[in-house]
């Protein structure tokens, strides 16, 4: 796995590796309306991105997100 | 998995009951809240579908609730979050002997959910793929998770965010193919007892842990200390369907209740408060 660059990447991400259903629709929808979306599937993902980079993400930020879209502005503050 | 029989410290919880549709299970509900000062139900969500209302019906079923319902746009997530919002509204209609349609569900700063008005019941609600999980208590606090218990999450570099360093040392020296469960056992009392304490994730799961199965379970510091006393009990249970359910309960002193009836549940400050305004109007009316 590649760390994505654009927000469609990164979407395009989220779905294949937590085999979840995401359109570029959903890049702002609250996490809480995304089906499938909880809070072990976030830290599946925190993992994932981590393993690929080799560095540690701010997990404490990733939590406070409500979207993809925030959660891949906080993945790149951190690039 | 310690089902049934289940950690015999703190307070006890009987197995979870299962809502079926137009099922006859509120005696048990009730007889079960008597018993332990706690009861789980739980319920598929296609077994609820009978007795979700529609229209008018679920508007006035969900109160409060209805607008974030109508600001839910994927049809499931919708469909779910009315039916959790039933089965609780069922279930705690039934042991506060009350119109599920009367009780108001609200929600603390932390987002922790509770009934309004009825401060000595705390109200619990989980969900996951198709199963729907509620817990409601007397005793104090409760916090209640579920998950499939095949679900994947054993996997390199997760356990770091999750576990204590001595879960991460226990769960390595289990047999492989025992990790996996015994990681959802984890996840699902860590969800449980920060829900309990109305912290969700923002508490650090790798803050507190908890004991391998099979033994009495209290919660844990990191390095494998007790971490709580008798007051909290927790407890797992492993469903026929699949699923891994747990239980964490505050005894704050309260212990069982007789009487259930819903208006005797009301908080007492309330009652005064409302009772002396009233006198005082009255006197206003008089005068």
């Amino acid at each position: 796995m590649r760390e994505p660059d654009s927000l469609e990447a990164f979407l395009r991400m989220v779905g294949e590796e937590l085999d979840l259903t995401v359109g570029d629709g959903d890049a702002d929808r609250d996490l809480a309306d995304l089906p499938g979306w909880d809070s072990m599937n976030l830290l599946r993902l925190v993992t994932l991105l981590e393993a690929d980079s080799g560095r540690r993400l701010p997990v404490r930020a990733v939590l406070e997100a409500r979207s993809l879209a925030e959660i891949h502005s906080v993945l790149e503050r951190q690039a | 998995m310690t089902d049934p029989g289940n950690s015999t410290l703190g307070p006890p919880v009987g197995r979870p009951i299962q809502v079926v549709a137009r099922g006859e299970v509120w005696d048990r509900v009730r007889a079960d809240l008597a018993a332990y000062g706690t009861v789980v139900v739980h319920a598929k969500l296609a077994d609820l579908e009978p007795d979700l209302p529609t229209g008018e019906e679920l508007r006035a079923l969900l109160g409060r609730d209805w607008s974030r319902y109508m600001d839910l746009a994927h049809p499931d997530v919708r469909h779910r979050y009315a039916a959790s919002r039933v089965l609780l509204k069922l279930a705690a209609g039934a042991v506060l002997n009350g119109d599920p349609n009367a009780l108001e569900l609200a929600y603390g700063p932390t987002g922790r959910p509770y009934l309004r008005g009825c401060d000595q019941v705390d109200i619990s609600l989980s969900h996951t793929e198709d199963l729907l999980l509620v817990g409601i208590t007397t005793r104090g606090l409760i916090g209640v998770d579920a998950e499939r218990a095949d679900r994947p999450m054993y996997q390199r570099g997760l356990g770091r965010h999750v576990c204590t360093p001595y879960e991460l040392v226990t769960l390595a020296a289990q047999p492989e193919e025992e990790r996996n469960p015994a990681l959802v056992r984890l996840w699902t009392l860590k969800e449980a007892y920060s829900k309990a304490i109305g912290q969700g994730m923002q508490f650090s799961f790798t803050e507190f842990g908890f004991g391998p199965d099979g033994r009495p379970v209290r919660a844990q510091r990191p390095d494998g200390s007790t971490g709580t006393g008798d007051e909290w009990g927790f407890h797992t249970f492993a469903l026929d369907s699949g699923y891994c359910i747990s239980v964490a309960v505050y005894d704050a002193g309260f212990g069982t209740i007789g009487d259930m009836d819903m208006t005797t549940m009301l908080d007492q400050d309330c009652v005064e408060a409302i009772e002396g305004a009233l006198r005082k109007g009255d006197g206003e009316v008089r005068a």
